[in-house]
């Protein structure tokens, strides 16, 4: 094997699920909807429209700076990105160049920290479906707010980059600012790939894969191009700085296009909107609204409840399935009842979303509870089952204690499970013992 | 009736009163561009009465979107461009009960000094059709100066309203950037585009004024400090600190020269304190100008792809390529802090400037233009020229303030002559009440009613 | 700013990024007027502007935002979003085929 060492960093970039759009008050959901009917003359780039940004998308934009641990820029901005596209109306893209919404954040993943370069806010743009010899233009998501995050090129292992985009899908969704939903384009992965021989050296090219809409496929487009890459070093040849798609059937990357001539955006101020400033306090009042966040959750888990690490991982992945233990937890369903009962009950659950608050609890209920049982009938049971099983009586009368649980097992399916099993056992033996004397 | 020559604000009050019908007061203008349009091409477009059957009409230069009725900022980008909205400002003329008669020609994009830059010919100064309007509102002045239009909206990104104003002897206000919405309005240079009236008289510009100006929804630089009623204080109460600046009769043409120092006389006369002050040269102001506009309008016409309206980039003409290619230069990689980023320095510098001398007077007096209107095809002959003849318009631009050009006379070639009275932010009322009372005083020595003579009913 | 002479490959350079098809004689004389322009704003060197912010905008205004949830009053009825299109289908706008 070789020694080159894998360099990736991540963009991503997360529609959010604000009513409006980004710069105008047109829906923001677009999925399947008729083609430009969500549209206006500022989200249609008309001539002499102007933006106004929406106030949520970035208090939204800032609320996971601050989940991601980045510090909130004090003063911020918009600015225009130009370049031509049939899906980008205007000719630029409203998005943030040198004064982001926050930077230098991080992520800790299994004890190893990833750095966050910076969270930043835009525009997305139209849709194209190329038909035939055509190509159409569908103007609907044109100004659904995108933030964009940026990672540190801290990755150097496709595992750790799936673990890390799982996790940051886990925060956007507990912070409900969007579906992040991957098959409806919703968030979207892009590595910027390379290898080098020395880890603390970035190489002077990098390769950007798109259109990847799952982990898994993140992990195998990166797995096939450190390979691609390495194989072509070794050759002697460098790779092409370059924008490759992934198919995911042949789980290989292609090229897209080559970047041989260098985009110049002439990013400028955008003109058309006032800056942003941010006081302490605003920071400080949108920092309150943020909820405990997955990992903090899983720790608490399992040193305050003392959870298996695995089942409070699983708990914690969805903000409602983790919300709900919580609440029955604080119900105080019965005495005696541990964290991890309740825990149990949701992880025994195939649906968990759908479970309800008070199914958990019936069920906690019924599994805790001290079973009330009607002693006249586990009479009769008792008789019944020594009758009929004379053999096994005998054995326990010579000495097998094992066979006593034989019989409690056939007593409380005749019980149909209402007895307590150790009444059962105690009145078995003392049924037995009464048998004996009287013979 | 005879209606030549009746304010805006007179034929309001006619059609309030119902001295003259709707129908009437529309035809009548109607008439005079079928009379003197064709001469002069002002208007390009004339709205259908069907749209706008009610109300004084005015004219909109076509760099405003007017729903339904075509807009196209002179350009052939835009040549068929039926706008599916209507401008903010358009839209708060039309809720006070006043019609659009037409659009008026502009150089294309509003890219120009002159009005010649039009891709639809272009618009000829009333006083002498060999001569050029001034631009780029050539054809919203021209329109009020040979009452096709009682009253003009125009624009201005440095000069715009101001220089074709004083080069077609009318009022021309350009109010403190973020005053009035340029929401609709086809963006020349984002960050300096100003809304503003073109009129006869400071009673309509102020009326006009106090309807367009304020916060809007749709314009996110719009202040949200509240319009006034600019119309019921015109009478000044006090008397002003009038600041006069050397740097502002540098390459002055000695006749304008003469004729602003008789005016500055006139304030004197009237009781207001004329003082020396000292700013910056306008010749920084231009290469500010030249540098941020070209830089905004690389950018902002980027959206005419021929996609979604209008026609392809290759309808483009001259001017606006050659300002796209400059603004696309100057924003590019590694020249950004050279030229854009130092631009917007000085630009601070320039603002610092006013904002200094404010602190000493409450208003400055200049000469409108260098020189009195100038033939067709002179522009083309040197470049800069339009730069070079808003060169007094464009300091007052890159701040951002308010000023206005009102007419001072005749100059030997029988041709009008402008001053301009430049305020501190948001002070549109003191500029309009000094201006209103050298008009009461004056009557702008009769240019007004002069130029009407050429152009009988 | 010294006196930059532009090579022809730049001007063809900025006009792709601009989108802007030019011809032999545009070439030609946009090289010439982009090196008058960029002479002609070398005044502004004459000032200086080390600890000086930049201006972009003069309004003074921070933080002009819209509520999120507002009623659109602007969104276009069906089919009017496309009604000044040259080409149009189902809706849609459309292009000559981009890939």
């Amino acid at each position: 094997m070789s020694d080159y060492t894998p360099i990736i960093g991540l963009e991503i970039h997360v529609e959010l699920k604000t009513r409006s759009k980004m710069f105008c008050q047109c829906p923001a959901d677009h999925f399947a909807k008729k083609p430009n009917t969500q549209t206006c003359p500022v989200c249609l780039g008309l001539p002499g429209a102007l933006p106004v940004p929406n106030k949520k998308a970035v208090d939204w934009a800032i609320l996971l700076g601050l989940a991601l641990n980045c510090k909130v820029s004090h003063e911020s901005k918009f600015d225009r990105k130009n370049y031509f596209y049939p899906d980008l109306p205007k000719g630029y893209q409203i998005s943030q160049y040198d004064q982001p919404l926050s930077t230098d954040g991080y992520l800790n993943i299994d004890g190893k920290r990833f750095k966050i370069h910076r969270v930043h806010l835009e525009e997305d743009t139209g849709k194209l479906l190329h038909v035939g010899t055509d190509t159409l233009i569908d103007f609907n998501r044109s100004g659904v707010p995108l933030v964009e995050i940026v990672t540190e090129p801290d990755f150097h292992d496709s595992e750790d980059v799936k673990r890390f985009l799982e996790e940051l899908h886990t925060i956007v969704r507990y912070l409900g600012i969007s579906d992040a939903d991957m098959e409806k384009g919703s968030m979207r992965l892009e590595p910027n790939i390379s290898v080098s021989l020395n880890i603390n050296e970035l190489p002077n090219y990098k390769v950007e894969v798109k259109n990847i809409n799952s982990f898994r496929y993140v992990r195998n487009a990166i797995d096939f191009e450190v390979k691609r890459q390495i194989e072509l070093l070794e050759k002697s040849e460098k790779p092409k700085q370059e924008t490759r798609g992934y198919d995911e059937k042949k789980q290989t990357t292609y090229s897209q296009r080559s970047k041989e001539e260098a985009q110049d955006y002439r990013y400028f101020p955008e003109p058309d909107i006032p800056p942003m400033v941010f006081k302490e306090e605003y920071i400080n009042k949108i920092k309150s609204n943020l909820p405990e966040l997955p990992s903090a959750k899983l720790n608490r888990y399992v040193e305050k409840f003392n959870l298996k690490k695995q089942d409070a991982y699983t708990l914690s992945r969805d903000i409602n399935v983790a919300n709900k233990f919580e609440t029955v937890l604080k119900i105080q369903v019965s005495d005696n009842i541990k964290p991890a009962d309740i825990a149990n009950v949701i992880l025994n659950k195939k649906d968990r979303s759908s479970l309800t608050v008070e199914e958990i609890k019936e069920e906690v209920k019924k599994r805790k509870q001290p079973i009330h049982t009607d002693e006249k009938i586990l009479a009769l049971i008792i008789d019944q089952t020594l009758k009929s099983n004379p053999k096994v009586v005998e054995d326990y009368k010579k000495g097998r204690e094992n066979a006593i649980m034989f019989l409690v097992g056939i007593v409380m399916r005749e019980m149909k499970g209402r007895a307590d099993a150790k009444l059962v056992i105690d009145k078995l033996k003392s049924r037995i013992e009464k048998l004996n004397a009287k013979s | 009736m005879k209606l030549l020559g009746k304010s805006l604000l007179e034929l309001k009050k006619l059609l309030e009163d119902k001295e003259i019908s709707n129908k009437e007061l529309r035809d009548y203008f109607l008439k005079r561009v079928r009379k003197y349009n064709p001469a002069l091409n002002s208007l390009i477009t004339v709205s259908s009465e069907k749209a706008h059957p009610t109300g004084v009409p005015l004219a909109i230069k076509d760099n405003f979107c007017t729903k339904g009725i075509r807009t196209t900022a002179s350009s052939k980008v835009l040549d068929n461009f039926i706008p599916p909205y209507e401008s903010t400002v358009t839209q708060r003329l039309l809720n006070h009960g006043l019609s659009i008669l037409g659009k008026t020609n502009l150089d294309a994009w509003a890219h120009g000094s002159s009005t010649e830059t039009s891709d639809y010919g272009p618009t000829k100064n009333p006083w002498d059709l060999s001569r050029v309007p001034g631009g780029s509102s050539g054809g919203s002045a021209a329109a009020v100066s040979a009452y096709i239009s009682p009253a003009a909206i125009g624009s201005e990104t440095a000069g715009s309203i101001r220089g074709p104003a004083a080069w077609c002897g009318v009022v021309g206000l350009k109010p403190t950037y973020s005053r009035v919405s340029r929401y609709g309005v086809i963006a020349m240079g984002s960050s300096l585009d100003c809304p503003g009236p073109l009129t006869q008289n400071i009673e309509d510009a102020a009326y006009l004024l106090g309807i367009i100006a304020g916060k809007d929804l749709y314009d996110a630089t719009t202040s949200s400090l509240p319009a006034q009623n600019y119309l019921k204080e015109l009478n000044l109460k006090n008397k002003l600190t009038i600041g006069v600046t050397d740097e502002y009769f540098e390459g002055v043409d000695a006749e304008t020269k003469r004729m602003v120092d008789k005016s500055i006389a006139i304030f004197k006369k009237n009781g207001h304190k004329i003082k020396k002050i000292k700013l910056l040269s306008p010749q920084y102001a231009i290469s500010v100008y030249t540098i941020i506009q070209r830089a905004e309008v690389s950018s902002n016409l980027g959206r005419y792809d021929g996609i979604r309206y209008g026609n392809a980039r290759n309808y483009f003409a001259d001017e606006a390529k050659r300002r796209v290619m400059l603004g696309t230069y100057t924003l590019s990689y590694g020249y950004y802090d050279a030229y854009y980023k130092k631009a917007q320095k000085v630009r601070t510098l320039i603002i610092e400037d006013f904002k200094n001398v404010f602190k000493d007077v409450d208003v400055i007096v200049a000469p409108t233009m260098p020189t009195s209107a100038f033939r067709l095809g002179e522009f083309e002959k040197y470049p800069f020229f339009g730069e070079l003849m808003d060169v007094l318009a464009e300091p007052g631009a890159v701040s951002g303030i308010p000023a206005i050009s009102i007419p001072i006379g005749l100059d030997a070639k029988n041709l009008p002559v402008g001053l301009q009275i430049m305020g501190n932010y948001f002070n549109e009322q003191t500029i309009l009440s000094l201006a209103y009372q050298f008009e009461k005083e004056t009557n702008y020595f009769g240019v007004i009613k002069k130029g009407f003579a050429n152009y009988k009913d | 700013m010294k006196k930059k002479i532009l090579t022809k490959e730049e001007i063809l350079h900025l006009a792709k990024l601009a989108n802007l098809k030019l011809t032999e004689k545009e070439i030609e004389k946009y090289c010439k007027q982009l090196e008058e322009t960029v002479e002609f704003v070398e005044n502004l060197n004459e000032l200086p502007t080390g600890k000086v912010k930049p201006t972009s905008q003069t309004t003074n205004l921070t933080n002009v935002f819209f509520a999120d949830g507002e009623k659109s009053k602007r969104t276009f009825e069906s089919a009017k979003a496309t009604e000044n299109a040259k080409s149009k289908k189902d809706g849609y706008f459309v292009v000559k085929r981009i890939m």
